[in-house]
């Protein structure tokens, strides 16, 4: 238990130097600003507000850059003398796992109150209640979970640090340029629909909107839910088994 | 503990089908007492260390640390074993005294122990004025003297030492032969590999000579020289220069496994000298001949670096 809480610590400290706890803040901030400023007057989101619609997207947003970055943490801990010498020390072999994850889960954390804050000020609102307030939560950080848990596995299967997250930055790219994240499908070509309507940040987002408005149906939460819980096993399986590999 | 601190039976490893890293090693190292692994790059050193260390595990074979198995008690051995790589395993991001608090933790002191033990091996390691920059900003002597330091924070029974001044200029490096031979009075094993023969000569009680994977010799640095047998005539003219002329001229003192060898460094020629003092005669009747100006010439016993050449091409042919 000492030992998780001194590798995150460690990477706490770390990451408040090399700057990245701060880029946690910025891009969902940065990112927020940007949709709403640039695009806010040109898309039709009905009777929705803009920041009210895009909120949502720059928050998964937000949580897929943090994967990225755990992709790079992970390729280090492989590579580097330090995740070397820490498979030399008595500590159980899923430790520097689970600290990256807790670290994951604090960036999230963080990168969800500045988004949320910012939008907060252009009239994003919370209306549907404590219950849907939580879910929003849950869904939002399970999802930055299970895609930490996929980057973890790249990165430690990966044998280099530069590529690992040069690699998701285009599934990052697609997932998010084409969704209804920043406008609704009816912006997309027909051919294109299929996909993004029902890929997963297209269904995520969608539910963190009806969550954050108070309306919710049975089938999106499910859809959604299932979508989380897929990706946590299935990525968490692939980061496990890294962590075991021993030649 | 059990009076060998470290006993390998027969290790062998295979990577892949095609390269073998080691095929079939055993020795032992006594308890307290420093072993230095020699070899060239790719005899096996770092792949032995890794499997002592528990990074890797042997195709065959078995080894012990600490009276631990390798293999079936990897946890056992690793709260015995302090362990720096050929490169300093530290994080960049954090200062010194920051690692060091971070491996106190990781191996299991709480915080104000870990901090207390920080502060005492800045002292002794004498890096007060470093300890609070960032590792990022160390020099390579600095590095390394602070990842020795973490691989002390709570003091290992054996400690692995690959390559350690590996890139150091001299002065860090003579800073580190210091640090080796003050962990000896302190009861800890040491297993260093080096690809220096001064360094082995200097540091180790013993020395495992690898070539291919496989042992060429083994033995204290002196019973090494001994086994290589013949002294040797070293002649060093006033003129560099001379000394290829010189190297032609003793051309044929030279024998099979021992080539009429120039040490630019020392600005020298040695050759072999089965007969003592009747070849140094005829050496310098030779060279007095030529009228080449000499500096010194002396009759002296193999240095670690012949006994290394010549016991590894031995071991070629066998």
């Amino acid at each position: 238990m000492s030992a998780l809480v001194a590798l995150t610590i460690r990477t706490m400290s770390g990451t408040l130097r090399d700057a990245d706890l701060l880029f946690a803040v910025l891009a969902p901030v940065g990112c927020f600003l940007g949709f709403t400023l640039a695009l806010g007057n040109l898309i039709d989101t009905g009777l929705m507000t803009y920041p009210q619609y895009v909120l949502p997207l720059v928050l998964v947003q937000a949580m897929l850059f943090g994967a990225m970055t755990t992709a790079d943490r992970a390729a280090r801990d492989r590579l580097s003398g330090f995740g070397v010498r820490l498979r030399t020390l008595p500590i159980p072999p899923m430790v520097p796992l689970a600290a990256r994850m807790l670290y994951c889960l604090i960036r999230a954390v963080i990168a969800l109150v500045a988004g949320t804050g910012v939008a907060w000020v252009f009239g994003f609102r919370l209306a549907g209640g404590l219950g849907y307030d939580v879910l929003f939560v849950l869904i939002v950080l399970s999802f930055a979970m299970a895609v930490c848990l996929g980057a973890d596995a790249l990165g430690s299967r990966i044998g280099s640090v530069e590529s690992s997250s040069q690699l998701l930055l285009l599934p990052q790219l697609v997932l998010v340029l084409l969704s209804t994240g920043i406008a609704p499908a009816e912006s997309f070509p027909a051919w294109l629909d299929p996909f993004v309507r029902y890929q997963p940040v297209s269904q995520v987002t969608e539910t963190l909107r009806g969550l954050a408005g108070g309306q919710i149906t049975g089938l999106g939460l499910a859809v959604t839910t299932a979508w989380c819980l897929t990706l946590l096993a299935v990525f968490g399986c692939l980061a496990l088994r890294m962590q075991r590999r021993t030649r | 503990m059990p009076d060998a601190a470290i006993e390998c039976h027969d290790l062998a490893k295979s990577f892949g089908n095609s390269s073998q890293a080691l095929r079939g090693v055993s020795f032992a190292v006594p308890r307290a007492s420093v072993c230095a692994l020699l070899g060239h790059n790719g005899a096996g050193k770092t792949t032995t260390i890794n499997i002592l260390s528990t990074l890797v595990r042997p195709t065959s074979g078995s080894a012990t640390v600490a009276g631990f198995d390798v293999a079936r008690q990897a946890a056992s051995v690793r709260a015995s074993i302090g362990v720096t790589g050929q490169y300093a395993a530290l994080d960049e991001l954090l200062t010194g005294r920051e690692n060091l608090m971070l491996f106190g933790r990781l191996r299991g002191l709480r915080h104000h122990a870990a901090r207390r033990r920080a502060d005492e091996l800045i002292e002794r390691f004498d890096m007060a004025h470093a300890a609070d920059r960032r590792v990022s900003t160390y020099s390579g002597g600095m590095r390394r003297r602070i990842d020795i330091a973490v691989a002390l924070v709570v003091p290992p029974r054996v400690l692995f030492l690959d390559e350690p001044t590996t890139g150091l200029d001299p002065r860090s490096r003579r800073d580190v032969w210091g640090l080796v031979a003050s962990l000896r009075q302190q009861d800890v094993t040491v297993l260093l590999t080096t690809q220096y023969l001064e360094e082995a000569d200097v540091l180790s009680d013993s020395i495992v000579v690898l070539h291919s994977g496989r042992i060429a010799a083994s033995g204290t640095a002196d019973e090494l020289k001994c086994r290589v047998g013949v002294s040797f005539c070293q002649v060093t003219p006033a003129d560099p220069v001379h000394l290829p002329v010189i190297a032609t001229a003793l051309a044929d003192f030279a024998s099979s496994d021992c080539d009429a060898l120039i040490d630019q460094q020392a600005a020298a020629v040695s050759v072999p000298a089965p007969d003592g003092v009747v070849t140094f005669g005829e050496v310098f009747r030779r060279l007095d001949g030529l009228g080449i100006e000499l500096a010194d010439i002396s009759l002296r016993k193999p240095s670690l670096d012949e006994a290394f050449l010549s016991l590894t091409s031995a071991a070629v042919t066998v």
